[in-house]
């Protein structure tokens, strides 16, 4: 194969072995942007950031960067920042093969096309798949005709073209789906299947997220594992609490307290993990001095972050979460006998789901409505909870909600969670940085001082909430909000 | 993408010298890079190795159908790419002249495929024309090759003073180029301008006879002399540079 393209003109160099690292986020933001991001460790560590039809961009680095800001600021990582955010970078497939490239030039010396060979391509650590070979050839931009030309070369001595790239043909084989886990709230649903199908249809889809998440939580390979985890839980037990007629009491009533103490095994990490993501965001408008004398704050953060994480880790590898979750995945995957099932096990979904948003909206108009500016915070935090609920039920049913109003209702409803929770996590911050004061007796006078203008600036935030949340409710509890409500509703209901 | 001009009121600085190796640095650094090569003389074209051809001229480059991803090439560095020079591009004020708002239409050419590199760095001729004014309308910041001589330091000073009274003006990163550490009067006026002048780099680039075997290797330094000074000097500059733009 390389002899025809030799004797077409190119030049290969010597083959030298390459072993280089498919990275990916949990979620496979970059494939999912058309990108693929390599760790080449032939000679040093190199990252190639390529794609089809995208320019190659790469980069020197010392160490595998695990998260963006690993690596140094610039283009590069501006570019993969704004892809993966907080993201962690995590290997997809490694593989190893000779690698020798082969350069087509023209008269001056100019590269006008170039092949790739990789020989003896195998996946490290699976010694069970087959090795092989594969040759690309790369189009270089203004001279489309000679990797054209050089392609049917390769047909013409028998070679087959592959769609996949050969790092995609090595995940391909090694079983690995590079478009990553992507949770979804909601399984195909139909309005008239028996309550308890559906129902258990959407718990099933939820307990994978539970479990796709669960380690990553436990390592803190990063800060989304243990948020997507908590969504999961949330969702799993706003639905459990909406199948009181529906769920045997025997499963439903263990779950429901099982899930509601890991829930708040998770909280505390969860809040510390808020807290230092935004930490830049509040206190960068303090100015750089404020900044800088709030570092032993954050220290004192991180630590408090670091024994959350502790207990969350000892939590979620506890004989109690193992019991838990074990019980939990057995019922979800044993077929229900009829007998003894509650009343409303048998409902048609629509009627049953239709019958609890509902609840839910009544819910929220109602307690909403009581809320006014002395209201204290923990009940305006309750109608921010059921806000959540309601949200979920939407979501975790949504295959069966008619699209149009529901994206209607939704903004609305975000916006009025938006505003609720800015409130909330201004609320919780005070607290906390109240509570840190004891802590930080031993720390400089400055410190003090930006620990009051920061809980000052919080407490600006808290206010500016409670003062736009009149307007922000009065736009829910609005005709048009209820008519998409309505629409919502209807469609399930009848 | 950020757009960067090396640029100068005066000729024979190493503009296209700079613009060449600090495209491959940028490219070194993680960058995907577009050389535009503005100088009819198309000296970077040329150290590329691309022929030197705009399709239908400067005249339907500037046009409203013209458009910079018909003209893009690959060059030997994979991150890099370039839209070289031709002879038509001696006409670019007068193509420049015919458009409706000339001194917009090169940051208009640069639009479109904005999302596909990370740094477009400009190549331009000497003087101070109507092209020049469409460049700064351009740029992010111009790269300013500054030689230690006295009338280097006054075209500098001619060209702050127009960019004041012409605002919206790009950033001025002047550094100082072709510097013969031997000769004393060269080092006191680098002395005075990283001294005085306001946000000049700190790397100097030597002259080096390596930067004139370009002209034979044609491509940048560091490809063919990559622990020489010369190349360790662009490396260094480049590192001002994007510590300037990406802090």
């Amino acid at each position: 194969m390389v002899g025809s393209l030799t004797e077409s003109g190119f030049v290969f160099d010597q083959p030298r072995t390459l072993t280089t690292t498919l990275v990916d986020t949990f979620d496979g933001r970059l494939h999912r942007a058309g990108l693929r991001l390599e760790l080449r460790t032939s000679a040093g560590i190199e990252l190639v950031l390529s794609g089809d039809d995208v320019v190659p961009a790469h980069l020197s680095v010392d160490v595998v960067p695990r998260v963006v800001t690993d690596l140094a600021p610039g283009p590069f990582r501006s570019r993969i920042a704004s892809l993966i955010d907080i993201r962690a970078l995590l290997p997809q497939v490694r593989v190893r093969m000779e690698r020798s490239v082969g350069l087509l030039r023209d008269g001056s010396g100019k590269t006008v096309a170039i092949a790739e060979l990789y020989e003896h391509v195998h996946i490290v650590d699976r010694p069970d798949i087959d090795r092989f070979t594969t040759i690309e050839i790369h189009e270089v931009p203004g001279y489309a005709k000679q990797a054209r030309r050089a392609r049917r070369v390769l047909q013409g001595v028998g070679l087959e073209e592959c769609e996949l790239h050969t790092l995609a043909q090595c995940a391909a084989a090694a079983d690995v789906d590079l478009a990553g886990f992507k949770a979804t709230a909601t399984v195909p649903l139909e309005a008239d299947m028996a309550a308890l199908d559906g129902i258990r249809a959407v718990l099933v889809n939820l307990e994978v997220a539970i479990s796709a998440n669960w380690q990553g939580a436990i390592d803190e390979t990063d800060t989304k594992f243990l948020h997507d985890l908590r969504i999961a839980l949330r969702r799993t037990r706003t639905v459990l609490a909406a199948s009181k007629s529906v769920i045997p009491a025997e499963v439903l009533d263990p779950a429901r307290e099982g899930l509601a103490w890991l829930a708040r095994a998770t909280g505390a990490a969860r809040d510390l993990d808020v807290y230092l993501l935004e930490w830049k965001g509040y206190t960068d408008p303090l100015g750089v001095g404020a900044a800088v004398s709030l570092e032993p704050v954050r220290d004192v953060l991180v630590q408090h972050c670091a024994d959350a994480h502790h207990e969350l880790g000892h939590a979620l590898r506890s004989e109690r979460a193992t019991a838990l979750m074990t019980e939990w995945r057995r019922w979800l995957g044993e077929p229900v006998g009829s007998d003894g099932l509650p009343p409303r096990a048998d409902d048609p979904l629509g009627k049953a789901v239709a019958r609890r948003i509902d609840r839910a909206h009544r819910r929220l108009i109602d307690q909403g409505r009581l809320i006014g500016p002395d209201t204290p915070a923990d009940d305006v935090h309750d109608l921010r909870k059921d806000a959540k609920k309601l949200r979920y039920l939407i979501e975790c049913f949504s295959s069966m909600l008619p699209g149009r109003p529901r994206k209607r209702y939704v903004k609305q409803l975000k916006a009025l969670q938006t505003n609720l929770g800015e409130h909330q996590d201004a609320e919780v911050h005070i607290s906390l940085l109240r509570s840190l004061t004891p802590a930080l007796v031993s720390a400089d006078a400055n410190a003090m001082v930006a620990v009051g203008e920061l809980i000052q600036r919080l407490e600006q935030t808290r206010v500016a909430a409670r003062a736009e949340f009149a307007e922000r409710f009065a736009d829910y509890d609005s005709p048009t909000t209820q008519r998409s409500f309505d629409a919502l509703i209807e469609a399930i209901a009848t | 993408m950020k757009v960067l001009a090396s640029y100068s009121i005066k000729g024979g600085v190493g503009k296209t010298t700079t613009a060449v190796n600090l495209a491959q640095q940028a490219a070194a650094s993680g960058s995907r890079v577009l050389l535009w090569d503005l100088d009819p003389q198309g000296a970077a074209t040329f150290f590329v190795r691309v022929k030197p051809s705009v399709k239908g001229g400067a005249d339907r480059l500037v046009s409203t159908t013209g458009s910079l991803a018909a003209n893009i090439h690959a060059t030997n560095d994979p991150a890099v790419h370039i839209v070289p020079a031709d002879f038509s591009l001696r006409h670019l004020d007068l193509a420049l002249d015919d458009t409706k708002h000339p001194t917009r239409r090169l940051a208009a050419l640069l639009e479109p495929i904005a999302d596909r590199y990370d740094v477009a760095l400009l190549d331009c001729a000497p003087g101070i024309t109507l092209t020049s004014e469409a460049v700064f309308g351009a740029a992010d910041a111009l790269i300013v090759p500054t030689i230690p001589t006295t009338l280097s330091e006054r075209t500098l000073d001619q060209l702050t003073s127009f960019l004041s009274e012409h605002p919206p003006a790009p950033m001025v990163l002047p550094f100082v180029s072709m510097f013969d550490r031997r000769k004393r009067l060269q080092r006191d006026i680098v002395e005075h301008l990283m001294a005085d002048v306001v946000g000049f780099l700190p790397t100097a680039i030597p002259n080096a006879s390596v930067i004139e075997q370009m002209n034979i290797h044609r491509s940048p330094i560091a490809d063919f002399a990559p622990k020489s000074p010369a190349a360790m000097a662009y490396q260094h500059l480049w590192a001002d540079i994007a510590a300037r733009i990406w802090s």
